[in-house]
């Protein structure tokens, strides 16, 4: 092991970082706050007295934003963190392998109490209000109970987990609107959006990466999704916990088989022996963007991310497509133009009209569903 | 219980296409196989009526069946191409002979012309030279880069309108992967394009962009095409190993996976802010290149320089090195004196490692096989052999005070009897970048780079 001493003061060393950089307690602290502080500061997006919805899930992250939201907003020089956070909290969950009711009260009792502790609200917001389309209803500091409906769960977990992103992604932007935030900050960490980086990449997102990995998400125009701490890695948290003595519940991780645990496992499993790969995903998600082929712009109505109908002449649509026309009974002859128009595509339903690419898959798969019910509503409200 | 093709022939399926889900019969798999393949070249515009293509052809399955369904497609839509085949040979013992000998047969069963070029005659050097000088590590490096640019001479002097390459559709998605693990955005932008080649070049087509893997080995399969199926001994270790695993894994769970990523491939953009490469021509060989000297050049300039580290990483370091290297050269008596300072001081035990690797390497021709395997297993040891063996350096420096570039020259001429020896260290040496995994990096990224620079101190 090398010479335990801090690389800031030169103090005694109490962690390592990466196996290699030496901090000492206070210094680490001090380090992991001014990343904090300064992914917010250097994109300038919050004035003052800004009014912003933050999500917690109770995990090792959200703990952490937590603690470094609280430490903000009560310093007392010129740094301190002039927001004014609201606080919230959805319950439920839709997956396979239904999380089981005493689980998420549990969970949601823990994040009430730490907020507590600080002394600020929480609003615990059912998942199932994705279903009205009035104002949410929420509860203040108490767990209502959560009816998740188990039925026709027909569709494979990475896509569950996709649509669930959407659903709750749906409801922060709309709970924002409704507590009249202009911002919503998440515990995203960099360790986190590495693997969602490449997750979106591995179901056919990869045109959206710069808003769904990138700092700020503006998709939606009026509130705007903010991951201040991006620059931050599950090591750090871990030994921010540690330091600070604050104990988190693991969350069980999932056992289900899906396209993201797979991505995790590699990660972590890469990280290991090349202890640069996580930043390096990052950084390049930062230098990415979607292709721009031509003027007239059409959102997709699930996660409004702009179609890219490009103007090429062949992509893995058309091949797709193509592929399901000469497998079927119909005669190749007649496929030189295929039918792209809504319904009757057999592959990509709806999608460059409606939805983008993976939304289009999702539907899909989904059909018969629950998680459905979200996708084919946004249809209905345009038509 | 069996179920029907869904194509509508009545007969029982023989598979399920991963891409769709649906299942067809042999007879209709052929024809769906072929039918898409001839969608992505008509509907890609990959070649014009009259064009010479040449068929990059390996042996492996991707070009065979990309030769086998071009001749096929070509007969029967009447794209009045002129088909020929352009093999490279690396010299690979145990792989590029016997694939080799694939092609030959893939020559005759299709009635085409056969080019086959070698490392040996474009550069001076095969690839199992190449290998016993940088180590097991990074050869794929100069494999590619070479092979690049052998392809484009090759369809030079064939005077051919594009070459058709068969990488399929999971090729291209882990290269996508691989360019993002790697952070590789110039790549990564351009990986998914069907055809590229800029102005003044030759394009590469893809034609099988879209087939996955598995259909192409089902095809050949029951086609009962000649293919060879080893995997080159060498690439266990590359990096892309890793990206490969991952999309395999992927693939299990969620076969249209692969569609997806080359869907975000080529939907994805790189941001106006970001700074690109440009291509442009080499000034030496004038190839395409990015830089102003292209990758090939750099690599060549390396292992006939006795630096084999010089063109991996940073184009920053290979200029210093370079620099440093042409300093040395000037004052190589001089130098050594330093070393020679430097290691009465005893204080220079990872140097000493690294450089030893090395210097035995590019030496050994000259001097023995008895001292580099000495000096190779010392590796295992601790410090104070390193310090033993760096003096043991230091006597063959001053026995011997060559200039490194003629190692290389030497080394030409004396390849054939010394390969096996340098097989043996260089296995010898792989061992030790696992069991010693901290000290070797700083050995492993090194050995060229680490002796010229030792030798400026």
């Amino acid at each position: 092991m090398k010479d335990k001493v801090c690389r800031k003061c030169n103090g005694p060393g109490t962690v390592f970082v990466r196996k290699e950089y030496c901090y000492c307690n206070d210094c680490f602290i001090t380090n992991t706050n001014h990343k904090f502080r300064a992914c917010i500061g250097k994109n300038k997006k919050l004035t003052s007295n800004e009014k912003v919805l933050v999500c917690l899930s109770g995990g090792k992250s959200s703990t952490v934003l937590l603690d470094l939201i609280y430490n903000g907003i009560n310093l007392d020089s010129h740094k301190k963190l002039r927001i004014v956070p609201f606080f919230i909290h959805i319950t439920g969950k839709y997956l396979r392998r239904i999380k089981k009711e005493s689980e998420s009260k549990k969970t949601t009792d823990m994040i009430i109490d730490q907020c507590q502790k600080y002394n600020f609200d929480l609003y615990v917001v059912n998942i199932q209000e994705y279903k009205s389309n009035e104002d949410i209803s929420y509860c203040t500091n108490s767990y209502s109970s959560a009816t998740l409906s188990a039925k026709n769960l027909n569709f494979t977990t990475t896509t569950g987990q996709d649509v669930l992103t959407k659903i709750k992604h749906n409801l922060f932007i709309r709970m924002s609107k409704q507590l009249g935030c202009r911002f919503v900050l998440t515990a995203e960490t960099t360790t986190l959006l590495a693997m969602k980086l490449l997750s979106s990449i591995v179901i056919g997102r990869g045109s959206q990466v710069e808003n769904d990995i990138g700092f700020a998400d503006n998709r939606d125009g009026n509130v705007e999704i903010l991951r201040p701490m991006r620059d931050i890695t599950n090591e750090e948290i871990d030994i921010y916990l540690n330091i600070k003595q604050m104990y988190v519940d693991p969350k069980d991780s999932d056992q289900e088989i899906s396209l993201q645990a797979a991505i995790r496992d590699f990660v972590l499993d890469l990280q290991e022996n090349y202890p640069s790969t996580i930043s390096t995903v990052c950084k390049t998600a930062d230098k990415l963007g979607s292709v721009n082929g031509n003027n007239n712009i059409k959102k997709c109505h699930v996660c409004q991310s702009t179609i890219n109908f490009k103007d090429s002449k062949l992509t893995a649509v058309e091949a797709t497509i193509f592929s399901r026309i000469v497998s079927s009974e119909k005669s190749p002859e007649s496929a030189s133009d295929l039918p792209f128009n809504t319904k009757d595509n057999t592959m990509f339903p709806y999608i460059f009209d409606r939805f983008c690419y993976c939304c289009s898959r999702n539907y899909l798969e989904t059909k018969g569903s629950d998680l459905n019910m979200f996708l084919s509503q946004k249809i209905e409200k345009e038509s | 219980m069996p179920v029907l093709c869904k194509a509508g022939c009545g007969k029982n399926a023989m598979l399920k296409r991963p891409k769709t889900g649906d299942t067809l019969c042999k007879e209709c798999f052929y024809e769906a196989f072929e039918t898409e393949i001839h969608f992505t070249i008509t509907k890609a515009e990959l070649f014009n009526r009259g064009d010479s293509v040449a068929i990059a052809a390996s042996g492996g399955k991707d070009s065979t069946v990309l030769a086998h369904v071009l001749k096929t497609l070509n007969q029967r839509y009447d794209y009045g191409l002129n088909l020929m085949l352009l093999s490279i040979d690396e010299g690979i013992t145990g792989y590029r002979d016997d694939s080799l000998e694939t092609v030959k047969q893939n020559r005759d069963d299709y009635e085409m012309n056969l080019k086959i070029l070698s490392y040996k005659d474009l550069y001076g050097w095969t690839m199992d030279e190449i290998v016993a000088q940088i180590g097991r590590k990074n050869n794929c490096t100069f494999c590619g880069v070479f092979r690049r640019q052998a392809l484009d001479r090759g369809a030079a002097m064939l005077n051919v309108k594009c070459i058709a390459t068969g990488h399929n559709a999971d090729d291209i998605a882990e290269t996508v992967l691989m360019n993002v693990l790697r952070g590789d955005i110039a790549r990564l932008k351009r990986c998914t394009a069907i055809s590229t080649g800029s102005e003044g070049t030759i394009p590469r087509v893809k034609p099988l962009k879209y087939t996955y893997e598995k259909e192409i080995v089902m095809y050949a399969h029951y086609k009962k095409l000649v293919y060879f199926s080893t995997e080159c001994v060498f690439a266990p270790n590359a990096y892309r190993g890793h990206a490969r695993a991952l999309l395999k894994d992927l693939e299990k769970i969620r076969p249209t996976c692969i569609m997806d990523i080359i869907y975000s491939g080529e939907t994805m953009a790189v941001k106006e802010e970001v700074s690109l490469p440009t291509q442009r021509i080499c000034t030496r060989c004038k190839f395409v290149s990015s830089q102003e000297v292209c990758k090939a050049c750099v690599l060549l300039e390396g292992l006939n320089k006795g630096l084999p580290k010089l063109g991996i990483g940073k184009s920053s370091k290979a200029k210093k090195m370079l620099e440093e290297y042409n300093a040395n050269q000037n004052s190589t008596n001089k130098a050594i004196d330093e070393i020679n300072v430097d290691c009465q001081k005893n204080n220079c035990v990872s140097r000493g490692k690294a450089c030893r690797s090395n210097r035995n390497k590019t030496n050994d021709n000259e001097v023995n096989s008895r001292n580099g395997e000495k000096c190779c297993s010392t590796q295992e040891k601790t410090h104070d052999s390193a310090n033993i063996s760096n003096t043991k350096l230091n006597t063959l420096l001053q026995d011997y005070g060559i200039p490194e570039n003629d190692c290389g020259h030497d080394k030409n001429s004396s390849i054939g009897e010394s390969s096996e020896n340098h097989n043996f260290e260089v296995d010898l040496h792989n061992e030790d970048v696992t069991s010693l995994a901290e000290e070797t990096d700083a050995c492993g990224g090194a050995c060229g780079k680490m002796d010229s620079m030792h030798i400026g101190f």
